[in-house]
């Protein structure tokens, strides 16, 4: 059995060695040119890419420290209003520079976003897998603790967790990946009770194949599409929660320049200050379509059964 | 059907005793003790004192102990007292949960009022440019956060132009209501109607969003289909196919989200009423937070899961009411 096993992985890897890496980059050349020939996939991928990449290049490109407060540039106005280019989108009430704390806060956005996607997905992910192909009483107390998350307002799971926490980021990242986690196990353990019944599947355990790997090698691998689809559209349901959990003084905490703290700082100065409100309201409203078009698109691609919702 | 209701509800009672338990949990492993917080002011209170109030307040008992404790309170309507308004949860929730009902079942309203045209218009009028803009609606619906629209809409509606006011709420809609109806005349009931029309638009608009994608799409699938184009090959005058057999198909889909849709709206009033200064149970409950008031955060939690497990449940029998074919095992 065990040297059955082996010749079998062997097989399985040579095979992967040869034949998976050309498919594969076909693959995703296909997909990249589809991405190209769409309007809607590109502008959003282009969006993502750049608010991605003003993350990253932040410390470089943004003219001020994010935190450091200026006597002299209170309330200063940005360049169109009359301001001076030393504070091109003005300066909040502490004098701090507007441009600056909405690049840094594109880095608390998307990091936090990314990380509890990652997280959620592959917990998710691990976890419905096993439910569905297992089943039996691992099935159950898995889908009962997703079951009874579903039958919450995600908000108010965040809100709570948020309260035993305190605030932060990393409490917000756990507080959110606990809220969305179950979607993605709901997900793929309906992938895993399709597939595991399928004759591969019977072939590879008759064959004497560890339920780990059929787990990992083949149900993983085939709910990958709409995990991918499911994970991109929560992209913007992270950051916006983020966003608002941070406005509400729950979140991410001053002086840290995250959009939602941002906002929050600038709602007693609506009438005088208006662009403390504009520019990280731009920011966050730009990433959340660029997210939504880019799911949108990779949905209709990937996942023709969802196009319609 | 009995059984399957029966089955249901039991179901949703065990939820509601799991919410109960896990926050009732999860408030005592808190860094920060409630006495502290409530004796922040007094200087003059001695640890012995403090420590004697811990016991009065049942802080000492075993978790289990606590719990069993508060289901029987729970059980006879005692949600336990507020530490900082010192008075029963269950009044200070009751006062303010109209105000929140009111807001979300508007902000439905308006979802329903703006989605059911749009989304039916940009159907029948598919890759036109009235689809094209109903399309972007919806995008951007969705993509904007609701506490920055309510921001948005401050700054246009009340800051700019001054058509709404900012924040807060007038007469509760009810007794508005009740005014104008008893002829003490309709000017507490535009004020009221005033009031709510800014953080109604802001809490529905993604819903909106949302639906308008659900009613366009559903239409389509509708519009394609067999017994549509045989009622025009018969000669039905388009009108007639379109309200007596397009339209009520194409709005199962987006019926039957509704319930789950009411929740989500009951989830965004927490921050919405926090930007509107708006007196419901989701402001409420934003500030026991910041208050460490945790008896009231939990009473908050308690009642807002009770809501949320309601509607679900009342979903599903309705589904199940309107085709048996569900079943759920």
């Amino acid at each position: 059995m065990d040297s059955l096993q082996v010749t079998n992985s062997a097989g399985d890897s040579a095979s992967a060695g040869v034949a998976r890496p050309k498919k594969r980059a076909s693959l995703s050349r296909d997909y990249f040119a589809e991405l190209r020939g769409s309007k809607k996939g590109m502008t959003g991928a282009l969006i993502l890419a750049f608010m991605v990449l003003v993350a990253i290049t932040a410390p470089v490109i943004a003219p001020h420290d994010a935190s450091s407060q200026s006597v002299y540039a209170q309330y200063a106005p940005p360049l169109f209003a009359g301001g001076t280019m030393d504070h091109i989108l003005g300066a909040d009430n502490l004098g701090r520079d507007i441009l600056s704390r909405t690049i840094y806060g594109t880095q608390i956005s998307l990091s936090i976003a990314f990380i509890v996607i990652f997280i959620a997905v592959s917990v998710g992910a691990v976890l419905g897998a096993i439910a569905g192909y297992v089943g039996g009483i691992v099935d159950t107390v898995i889908m009962r603790i997703a079951d009874f998350q579903l039958s919450f307002p995600f908000i108010l799971l965040a809100l709570v967790f948020m309260a035993i926490l305190g605030p932060g980021y990393w409490s917000l990242v756990i507080a959110l990946t606990v809220a969305i986690w179950a979607n993605y196990a709901r997900l793929v353990r309906g992938e895993a009770l399709k597939i595991r019944e399928l004759e591969f599947v019977q072939a590879a355990k008759a064959i004497g194949v560890s339920r780990a790997r059929i787990i990992w090698g083949h149900i993983l691998p085939n709910a990958l599409p709409a995990l991918i689809v499911l994970g991109t559209l929560d992209i913007a349901w992270v950051i916006i929660t983020e966003a608002a959990l941070s406005f509400l003084g729950l979140g991410i905490q001053p002086p840290t320049p995250s959009w939602g703290v941002m906002l929050n700082d600038a709602r007693g100065y609506l009438y005088e200050s208006a662009w403390m409100t504009i520019f990280p309201g731009i920011a966050l409203f730009m990433t959340c379509i660029g997210v939504n078009l880019l799911g949108d698109w990779l949905r209709d691609t990937f996942d023709p059964k969802m196009a319609k919702l | 059907m009995g059984g399957f209701v029966f089955r249901r509800v039991l179901y949703s009672l065990i939820v509601v005793l799991c919410v109960l338990f896990i926050v009732s949990l999860l408030v005592r492993i808190i860094p920060g003790d409630p006495v502290d917080v409530m004796m922040a002011g007094n200087p003059g209170m001695t640890e012995q004192d403090k420590e004697q109030i811990r016991q009065q307040l049942g802080l000492k008992d075993p978790v289990l102990v606590q719990f069993e404790k508060y289901i029987v309170g729970v059980v006879h309507g005692d949600l336990g007292s507020s530490l900082r308004f010192r008075t029963p949860n269950l009044g200070l929730i009751s006062t303010r949960l109209p105000a929140t009902l009111e807001l979300t079942l508007f902000s439905m309203l308006i979802a329903v009022i703006i989605a059911v045209p749009l989304g039916i218009i940009t159907a029948l009028k598919q890759d036109s440019a009235v689809d094209y803009g109903g399309s972007v609606f919806a995008l951007i619906g969705i993509s904007t956060p609701n506490f920055l629209l309510g921001i948005i809409l401050i700054l246009v509606f009340a800051v700019e132009f001054k058509v709404f006011p900012a924040s807060g709420q007038a007469d509760p809609l009810y007794v508005a209501i009740g005014k104008a109806v008893t002829g003490q005349g309709l000017g507490s009931l535009g004020d009221s109607l005033r009031h709510l029309v800014l953080p109604s638009v802001a809490l529905g608009m993604a819903v909106a969003a949302a639906n308008v994608r659900m009613i366009r799409s559903s239409m389509l699938d509708v519009i394609r289909t067999d017994y549509i184009r045989f009622a025009k090959a018969k000669g039905l005058p388009g009108r007639v196919v379109f309200a007596k057999h397009a339209f009520r198909n194409a709005l199962i889909p987006t019926v039957t989200v509704l319930g789950l849709q009411l929740g989500q709206l009951l989830g965004g009033t927490f921050v919405i009423e926090t930007v509107f200064a708006w007196p419901g149970i989701g402001r409420l409950a934003v500030q026991a937070i910041f208050w460490r008031d945790y008896p009231l955060i939990q009473a908050v939690v308690l009642v807002t899961a009770i809501m949320f497990v309601t509607i679900n449940l009342l979903v599903d029998i309705i589904y199940h009411w309107i085709d048996p074919r569900i079943r759920y095992d």
